[in-house]
Order: structure tokens, then sequence, then C-alpha cells
């Protein structure tokens, strides 16, 4: 039984590797910037209401969105392309 | 030798030569004629060397003239080089010139064109490189005043009123884009003096856009309350509702690994999230019906070598183009074994609604615990439900605006929540259970988000929470709630020897409490 367990786990873990991290470092186009930013604007007083209070993207740094975002983004289990926009908006486009 | 100047001179010789010839010849004719001859010959012989001499002055001269010419022109040849030379510098000069005002005018450009904020972020963020750290979290101050009319199974009552101060920062260090470490701490003064703990310890592994693996100490993620409302800024009431309270019915937190994450499955807003994790399981403060289930715990006293494993669902079945709001709908169960192969099993749904101004938010859980040694199981339910509304979208006729703003920034609530267990430890309401928003419980003496009451430990136990938020930006509010504790009748109190005594009837006390919190 735990053989199968660590089985699973490993193929779990290796499979998930295989793939790029959702707040990886990408460079996308201007168009896509905007995009999201809209996007952003749209689901940033949706999902963060949903939990608490939607705090304005000026309380804090750009840099610091990247991990408060990446936190959120496991503590909240959000889509990945929900992840990105909120993040594009709450860095101010 | 110029040419001019022979010639010159063999017509002279030629000229004296002839008139060396001539001359006897004429001297037999006529001597007298011959003298005159001789003599306008020598004039003009003379008159030819004074020419002569004059043309060698004139030529002289003229050859000096070419010299100083020539001298000239050589003198003209160098600066008209020179001048073409400084031509040549001057054109290269003001092509560079020119260059130079092109690239003057792009850094002007430049200068005058606003820098985006994504620009000057991402180049911070360079600055910065690839470790990146914050801090994160709240801090509060509160007064607790609880009735405590009446006695619980004995125990010494009294009237309380404290202060009370909690601090509790959150460290998250980035060290690549893919992994994140998050570190919760709490430091306060409570009821046994100044304490700290640590909460969460974890690392978060970010394996792809569907797949995260946490691993360490964390929050339990079992429904809605202690991994999201359970934050002294997020939860609206300054104490937890009664199944996250003195009496959890699902421990608090756990050792172990996590696996989560989340998609979407339809239009956007429509989402769906998954959390399954394993850990060391779930411990009790003792092997008597009705001890306090704690986690995690510690490896010397785990009680059992079986490990724990549970499961979150949660769906969001809304699109947000629909504008009907927000609701998510969750399922949760954490299974483990405890005391050397009893089971303890739990499961539990939970709600959250929000639209405009309005929120609502609810759960039930219930928990079997199998107990040793034949007893009768300790199973226990609770519940819990909430609602707020903002008044910012509410405008009084007739009010000055200043004061409208004001109203603006309250937020009444109401919440009902209950436990129901067959039986509770005394030992647990008389010593530290490590239970609660931010510190220790002891007795039924207030702390930092528990209100104290002895109504809280009754097995019946029933809450009305009256609240009213006033909140000076998103994260920072001042909250005000009044607790109305309605304990039912029923259940027993459980001695640490196992002896038990009818609960009986247990006092409807009040509560007050006012807390100042800024999430930061």
């Amino acid at each position: 039984m735990k053989k199968i367990f660590a089985a699973i786990l490993l193929a779990i873990l290796a499979i998930g590797s295989a793939r790029t991290p959702v707040l990886a470092q990408e460079d996308i186009s201007p168009a896509e910037h905007k995009r999201l930013f809209r996007e952003g604007a749209q689901l940033w007083p949706v999902y963060c209401n949903t939990c608490h209070n939607a705090r304005p993207g000026s309380e804090k740094a750009p840099y610091e969105w990247n991990l408060i975002i990446m936190h959120m983004h496991m503590l909240g289990n959000l889509p990945p392309q929900d992840t990105k926009a909120l993040l594009e908006y709450l860095k101010g486009g | 030798m110029p040419a001019g100047r022979i010639f010159s001179t063999f017509l002279f010789a030629f000229g004296v030569a002839a008139l060396s010839l001539v001359g006897p010849t004429r001297a037999a004719d006529s001597d007298s004629g011959d003298a005159a001859a001789m003599t306008e010959i020598r004039s003009e012989i003379r008159q030819m060397r004074a020419e002569r001499q004059h043309d060698r002055e004139v030529i002289h001269s003229l050859e000096l003239k070419v010299q100083q010419l020539e001298t000239k022109d050589s003198k003209v040849q160098v600066t008209t080089q020179q001048l073409q030379n400084t031509d040549q510098k001057l054109k290269e000069t003001t092509l560079e010139l020119q260059q130079t005002n092109v690239q003057v005018k792009t850094l002007q450009t430049k200068v005058d064109a606003p820098v985006a904020s994504s620009q000057f972020g991402d180049a911070f963020s360079r600055y910065l490189g690839s470790h990146s750290f914050t801090v994160t979290g709240a801090a509060g101050g509160d007064f607790i005043f609880d009735q405590q009319s009446g006695a619980l199974d004995g125990l010494h009552h009294a009237s309380q009123n404290s202060f009370f101060f909690d601090w509790e920062p959150m460290i998250l260090y980035r060290p690549t884009d893919w992994i994140l470490f998050e570190g919760v701490f709490s430091a306060g003064v409570g009821n046994t003096g100044t304490a700290t703990d640590v909460s969460i310890v974890d690392f978060q592994i970010f394996l792809n856009d569907y797949m995260t693996v946490v691993a360490g100490l964390f929050d339990q993620p079992f429904g809605d309350w202690y991994e999201n409302q359970s934050p002294m800024w997020v939860n609206r009431f300054v104490t937890a509702p009664l199944p996250f309270g003195v009496e959890p019915v699902v421990p608090p937190s756990e050792l172990g690994v996590q696996l989560r994450g989340g998609m979407q499955f339809g239009d956007l807003g429509q989402d769906f999230d998954y959390t399954v994790w394993g850990g060391n399981g779930p411990g009790f403060s003792s092997s008597v019906l009705g001890a306090v289930v704690s986690s995690p715990t510690a490896v010397a006293f785990s009680q059992t070598n079986g490990k724990s494993i549970g499961a979150r669902f949660r769906i969001y079945p809304l699109p947000l183009d629909s504008g009907m709001g927000r609701l998510e709908l969750g399922a949760s169960t954490y299974n483990g074994k405890w005391a050397n192969g009893n089971w303890y099993n739990s499961w539990g749904v939970d709600f959250n609604y929000f639209t405009g101004n309005l929120q609502t938010r609810g759960e039930w859980l219930e928990s079997y615990r199998q107990m040793p040694m034949g007893q009768a199981a300790d199973n226990r339910q609770g519940w819990y439900v909430q609602a707020g509304y903002f008044l910012n979208g509410i405008d009084v006729p007739g009010l000055p605006a200043r004061l409208d703003d004001y109203i603006h920034r309250f937020e009444p609530l109401v919440r009902y929540s209950g436990v129901n267990q067959r039986a509770v430890s005394t030992a647990d309401i008389q010593a530290a259970t490590g239970v609660g928003l931010g510190g220790t419980q002891v007795g039924l003496v207030p702390d930092f988000g528990i209100n104290g009451s002895p109504a809280t430990y009754a097995p019946h136990s029933r809450e009305v929470a009256l609240g009213l938020d006033y909140w000076i930006a998103p994260s920072i509010v001042w909250q005000n709630e009044f607790d109305i504790e309605l304990p039912r009748a029923g259940g027993v109190f459980v001695s640490p020897t196992g002896a038990q005594t009818s609960a009986g009837s247990i006092p409807n006390d009040h509560a007050f409490l006012s807390q100042f919190t800024i999430g930061f």
C-alpha cells in the first residue's frame, strides 16, 4: 500500500514538473498585457471579496504582488489565467 | 641659363665680329668717314651694352618676380589645402553635431515621456534580484467584557474585562518563480502574559498551472474557516464561530503534505478546485470522552503511528457575466487514526455567497471518534451561518455628506453558531487547550479573540453574535461584537478520571468585544 502511494506521489511530481509554473517570468505582447489588465480589473472585486475586502494595487509594490499573488494562487486555488490577470491588474498594467 | 639671355649674348658677339671685319675695308675709302663711323658704332655698341645691361636687370627683376610669384603660388596652394582640410573637418563636425542633436532629441523624448509602471516595476525587480521577500499579516488589540453570570460544573466564575494584543506577521520568501516559503508567527499579550507561537511554516512548490505541493505545518484545509477566514482582519467578527472556537470539531492545523489546484470549467468565474492532503493525524488532549481535538500532534505524544488523509472540493457555478453574484459550494473530509488504531472521521459542507453589498457564508461539519475499550463513540456536530451588509450603498436623505460618509463605512453583521457533543472534558476547560485565534485558552478567562464565556464550553452550546464593523480602509477595521450565549441543556462533563456529571442548566450570559485590527 505504501509502495503504491509512493509511486503515485512520484508520478504526480514527475508529471507536474514537466510544465512551466503559472507565475514564471515570460515575455508577452503589449496587447496581451492590456487584455490581462482588463480581465484582472473585472476579477479583482469578485475573487478577492470572496474571502476578504479587495485591497488596491497601490498598497504594495509590484515585486510584493508577485509574492502575494503567488501565495493567493495557492490559498484560493485560483485558475492560472485568472491569477495572471489579477497580478497584471494589481501591478498596474 | 635662360634662352633669352643666351640669344642676346650670341647677337652681341656676332655684331662685334661683323663690325671688326667691315671696318678696315672702309678705312681705306675714307679715314675721316671711318672715324665718324667708328665713333657712331662705338656709341651704338655702348648703347647696346647699356640696353643689354638694362635687359639683364629687367630679366633679373622679372626672374625675381617670377620667383616671388612661384613662392606666393606655393603658399596659396598650401593655404588652399589647409582650407580644404578645414572645410572637411567642418563638414565632419557638422555631421557629428547633427547626429548628437538627434541623440539629444531622442533622449529628451525618452526623458519627457512618462515611464510605464510595469517597466519601472520590471527594472526594480531586476534590481532586487530573483530572491524576493515581503512581510504581510495583521495586528490587533481588543477589549473583552464577559458577564459570567452563573457557575459551570462548579468551576469558579466571575465577571471578566481585559485588554489584549496580538501581532501575527506573515513572512513570504520567494527564491524562484516556482517555490514560495510561508511563515506565520504570533506574539501576543494574553491571559497568561506574553506568548509567541508559530502557526504556519511551509514550502509551496508550484509544479505547474494546476498543481501545487504544500509541505510543512499548515492550516487545516477543511471547509472555509481555518484557511481563509481565521486571519483577524479577514474574520468579520472578533471571535470564531463555535465549531472553530474552544471546542473545535476538526483539528485547526496539520503537519504534512498537500496537493492542490484550481481550474476554470466554463465561462469566466466558473471554477473548480481541489485539495488533497496527508499528515500526522489528529490528537486528543486525553482518552476521555469529550477531550478536545488538536493537531499537529507532537511526534513523541502522537498516540498513534497512523496518518491522516483529507480532501476538499469546491465549485463556483455562477459565471461572472451573469450578474448573479459569486457562489461557492464546498465539501470536505478528514480522516485519521489516533490512540493506536482508533479512527477519527469527519466531513463537512460549506457555502459562501455574495452579491453587491451582501455577503453570507456558512458551514456544517460532523466528526466521529472511535473510543478505546468499547466506549460509546465520541461524536460531534457543529455549524454556523452568518450575514453582513455594507452600508455604502445606502444614502440617508437629508444627512450631511460627511455624516453619510461615516455611515457608508459601517457593516452590520449577524451570526448563529452551535456545537453538539455528548460530553466536554473539564480538564480542557481548566487547562490550556492551545486553540483560539492567536493564543491559548486557560479556564473561563478571555483571551485574544475568545470571550471566555462558560456557555461556550457547554456540550450543546449555541451563540448569537451581533457585529458592527467600521471599515477605515479595506484592511483596517474597528470591530464591535455582542455575544448572546444560549446553551441548550443536556450532555455531560467528564473529569480527568472519566467520572461523568450531568451538564444540567447552563446560564445564558453575554459578552462584549471591541477590537481594532490592521491587516498589512
